[in-house]
């Protein structure tokens, strides 16, 4: 008997191993030398290794490679999604670093990069198995991790998570069935045919697909999970889903809308998802408006957020995806800048960094603190001189460029309610507070480190945005 | 040197906001020193022409800074009116409010020197940012604060629009200042609307004008002399550079709009400064009077009228910023700002009372003054173009500015010293040399109003009013 693949189908994956087996080495490490190197042996560790593997993976820019029978594609979509993947594994395992929590340990480290293991074969994949595995390798280490807070809320978050994500799974995974019964084959390259149009499972496998992707994305009407979800688990966790699933997710849609939908089906078939990201950013922003907790409020902002990327891909143009993808490494960072600041203010399993009552009077208790989470949330409402500025204004031109003018419309007045939501915590770091605070929070290096990192990405990409050009999904 | 000049007032403004301490002296001479630098520097930069590359798709942007010559007036303006205002800075925390306001200068240093629209429209977001803070941090109601940003951000969203449009539409958004780009079709009027109504709500113009007052009563007088003075100026200047020499015939087309908006602010202002029992309030509502003539100028696009409204521009900035520091003092001396309990300033700080008068009458147009020019000058074009209706709006307006400046005066200056208000030491040497070069300038350009109006900030088909203008008697 011989293998079905050759080297080169191996050679393709060599991130993932490398990814996996630094999950591996972890857990090793961690049972060899525990006594002598705590956490921070098992944080560096992961730390090269999610380094390596961007390096791997950047290494395969301008590769053109259909491994394992067209199940896994490399191509400059993979790398440049696959880097915000690592982008943010790296940016939640920066979180970790701050005091106290021990729970996590290395075997969160391992899930956690196991988790973006599933996120980087899914932003590869290119047929309904690969897709599926990948999203349940990303998904099931995301379970476990939901829950390892020690408080009511992480364990309601990790039930919740469990059970709804399982259902999207459900759903996905019929629209999937019926794909196959549409087209006879698992590759998506299959569907692209111009005897799909005409064919009933087709529109229905597509139907059920996007409405389990819209449940991973928490688009409006599935959106309930989320804040929920966000609040319960974790701080790094949290920022890990917020960026790297939705990351994973935002790649697979665009794999399947721009290379898997026939000439002719795509108008009609995308259309209720544009609508759906419409009506997301104004409900994710006035979702914000009322919230006392910072991870909950960012769970709205994310869902928000997610409308205004799919906005750029609307009309599934060339250069919508190009800023989709800017944007979404913008939010990337824009975010897990927010997050560094709260895990800054945090001392541990308390979180007190996501209380948003504990950000009352920070500009003149933490002066830099309050100034750089400032900086984050206005570039979150898309203020210059940040990067969300400029995605912002290219989202705009690619919107009203492909004729969705009404698209373009609902995000300008998201963009004016999410100003207020924004704002409102700015000023409550601002205004003079006269209560007297309990115990303050030392320096917890790795956050600050992934702070400045943020902020001076932030900046840098507002004059250096990048725009790669050979940004399209393919299927074969 | 272009970029040496947006870029020092920030980073300056940024390291005061991250020192420590709070030594007035030393704050106030690091502020004075860095926008006299940055005066010095536009003067020298003046013919410079900069230019990096930024996004080639959808668009082309270029980070292109140049100084037009209404810019250059602006820009002078700009810099002297911060330095001042930096100099008459007395606040118990001074450091970070001399940073806010080098950060505010520097924003809008950029937005005069913006050769590219969408640079322009980055620099008109980013300078809403330093006086939203202030107003969070030392305004009277956080209320103002808001207020302030959603009207101005929902203005500034449209701008950003509109740019896209622009910019999909023409290919390039590096047209500030260069001819040939005139926008026409279709889809003109839209984005001619997205511009305008960003515009007028900078300026502000009725019905747009409603967070004016508030902001301008609730601002340190520093900043509110910065602010009134030049960031109202930010629409006017847009209206120049983009409106007219982009879209001139959505301009004519809707010029009657646009004149009725600005007659209705006109008359508006003028009836609602005559009513306010609060200093700052009357210099807030005259400021919506004045530039509302500035906007039926323009809209008329009649040359004259135009080069009166560019000389009128840098008058109404020097005035207002005049105005707002002298009322600071008032203020900070009497601890109210009543017209109802204000008197006699007159016989207890005479050197105030003086510097507060001259500003005044500069305010009512009274010759010799930099804003007699303006208003005479946009007046005789209004004839000139054949709105003869709306020249008497305009004379009508005059006439009611004299009258809620004299009320003003007439409540503060005058009559015997207030007996229940706390009796203060009169200018001091500071006090009076951050208002001084503001009232010799507006007296320079009242006698030689040909620097600005022959500068070539607008294309005059005709040579305007001859240099001696200025000292024509009525």
């Amino acid at each position: 008997m011989t293998l079905p693949f050759t080297h080169l189908d191996w050679a393709a994956i060599v991130p993932l191993e490398v990814l996996a087996a630094t999950g591996l080495l972890v857990l090793l490490f961690d049972l060899v030398l525990r006594p002598y190197a705590p956490r921070a042996l098992s944080l560096g560790i992961a730390a090269i290794g999610t380094l390596v593997t961007a390096v791997a993976i950047g290494q395969q820019y301008g590769a053109n490679v259909a491994a394992f029978n067209g199940g896994y594609i490399v191509g400059n979509f993979s790398v440049l999604f696959g880097e915000v993947v690592l982008l943010g594994t790296l940016g939640a395992l920066a979180l970790m670093g701050r005091g106290g929590a021990e729970r996590e340990s290395a075997g969160t480290i391992a899930l956690l990069l196991w988790s973006a293991c599933g996120a980087l074969l899914l932003v590869a994949a290119a047929t309904t198995m690969t897709i599926f595995l990948g999203i349940e390798l990303l998904s099931l280490s995301l379970y476990c991790l939901c829950g390892l807070a020690d408080r009511k809320s992480a364990r309601e978050a990790a039930l919740k998570y469990l059970l709804l994500s399982s259902t999207a799974s459900a759903v996905l995974l019929f629209g999937m069935a019926l794909l196959f019964g549409a087209s006879g084959s698992v590759s998506l390259a299959a569907l692209a045919t111009p005897a799909m149009v005409g064919n009933p499972l087709f529109w229905m496998g597509s139907g059920f697909f996007l409405v389990g992707i819209a449940f991973k994305l928490s688009l409006v009407p599935f959106h309930a999970w989320a804040p929920d979800v966000y609040e319960g688990a974790p701080l790094p966790i949290t920022a890990f889903m917020t960026v790297v699933t939705k990351a994973a997710t935002i790649a697979l849609f665009a794999r399947f809308a721009y290379a898997a939908i026939p000439n002719g089906a795509s108008q009609m078939l995308l259309l209720p998802i544009w609508i759906v990201a419409g009506i997301s950013m104004i409900v994710g922003n006035v979702g914000m408006l009322a919230q006392h907790d910072l991870k909950r409020l960012l769970g709205y902002s994310g869902i928000a957020q997610v409308g205004y990327i799919l906005a750029a891909l609307a009309g599934t143009t060339r250069l919508g995806l190009r800023y989709a993808f800017f944007y979404l490494a913008v939010y990337a960072v824009m975010n897990l800048g927010a997050f560094a600041v709260a895990a800054a203010l945090s001392s541990g399993d308390a979180e007190e960094g996501a209380n948003l009552e504990n950000y009352r009077g920070l500009g003149s208790r933490r002066p830099l603190l309050a100034a750089a989470m400032t900086f984050f949330l206005l570039a979150l409402a898309g203020l210059p001189p940040t990067a969300g500025f400029l995605g912002k204004i290219l989202i705009l031109a690619a919107t009203a460029g492909s004729g969705f003018l009404w698209l373009a419309a609902l995000l300008l007045v998201g963009t004016a309610i999410s100003l207020y939501a924004y704002a409102k915590i700015v000023m409550a770091m601002y205004r003079p507070d006269h209560r007297v605070h309990g115990t303050e929070i030392g320096v917890t290096p790795l956050p600050w480190v992934s702070l400045a990192l943020c902020l001076v990405a932030t900046i840098a990409l507002t004059f250096y945005p990048i725009l790669p050009s050979g940004l399209l999904p393919l299927v074969k | 040197m272009l970029f040496a000049l947006v870029l020092l007032p920030i980073l300056a403004g940024s390291v005061l906001l991250l020192m420590r301490g709070e030594d007035r002296r030393v704050f106030r001479g690091i502020g004075v020193v860095v926008s006299l630098a940055t005066l010095a520097i536009a003067v020298a930069a003046r013919s410079d022409d900069w230019s990096a590359p930024w996004l080639r798709a959808p668009f082309v942007a270029n980070f292109h800074l140049g100084i037009g010559a209404l810019a250059f007036w602006l820009i002078l303006l700009l810099a002297l009116c911060t330095a001042c205002a930096i100099l008459a800075v007395d606040s118990a925390r001074p450091r970070a409010l001399v940073g806010q306001l080098l950060l505010l200068e520097g924003a809008m240093l950029g937005l005069f020197v913006s050769r590219d629209l969408l640079l322009f429209a980055l620099f008109y977001d980013l300078m809403l940012v330093p006086v939203f803070f202030v107003l969070l941090e030392r305004g009277e109601h956080p209320r103002d604060a808001w207020r302030y940003i959603i009207y101005n951000f929902a203005g500034g969203l449209l701008l950003l629009l509109a740019t896209a449009a622009f910019g999909v539409l023409h290919g390039t958004t590096d047209v500030i200042g260069t001819v040939g780009n005139v926008i026409t079709g279709a889809w003109a009027p839209w984005i001619f609307w997205g511009f305008a109504i960003a515009f007028l709500v900078k300026t502000p113009v009725f019905p747009l004008h409603t967070w004016m007052p508030n902001t301008y009563a609730s601002l340190p007088p520093p900043v509110a002399a910065v602010v009134g003075a030049v960031q109202s100026k930010a629409g006017l200047y847009g209206f120049f550079v983009i409106g007219l020499t982009m879209m001139p015939q959505e301009i004519a087309r809707y010029s009657t709009a646009l004149i009725v908006l600005g007659s209705i602010s006109l008359l508006y202002g003028a009836v609602a400064a005559l009513v306010q029992t609060d200093a700052k309030r009357v210099v807030a509502y005259s400021s919506l009077s004045h530039l509302g003539l500035i906007v039926i100028a323009i809209a008329t696009q009649q040359p004259l009228a135009l080069a009166g409204a560019a000389l009128y521009i840098i008058a109404h900035g020097l005035f207002t910023a005049a105005l707002f520091l002298g009322l600071g003092y008032v203020e900070e001396r009497e601890e109210t700002r009543s017209l109802a309990r204000l008197r006699g300033i007159g016989a207890s700080n005479p050197r105030l009372a003086g510097a507060l008068t001259i500003a005044g009458l500069a305010m009512l147009g009274l010759p010799g003054f930099a804003g007699f020019v303006g208003e005479l000058v946009i007046i005789t074009g209004i004839v000139e173009s054949g709105d003869i209706v709306v020249a008497i709006v305009a004379i009508v307006s005059v006439v009611l500015a004299s009258a809620y400046v004299l009320r003003l005066f007439q409540g503060i200056v005058n009559g015997p010293v207030a007996r229940d208000l706390p009796v203060r030491r009169d200018l001091t040497w500071r006090e009076g040399l951050a208002v001084a070069p503001l009232l010799f300038a507006l007296l320079y350009l009242g006698v030689n109003p040909h620097a600005v109006l022959a500068s070539g900030a607008v294309p005059i088909a005709r040579a305007p009013l001859s240099s001696s203008a200025g000292v024509t008697t009525p």
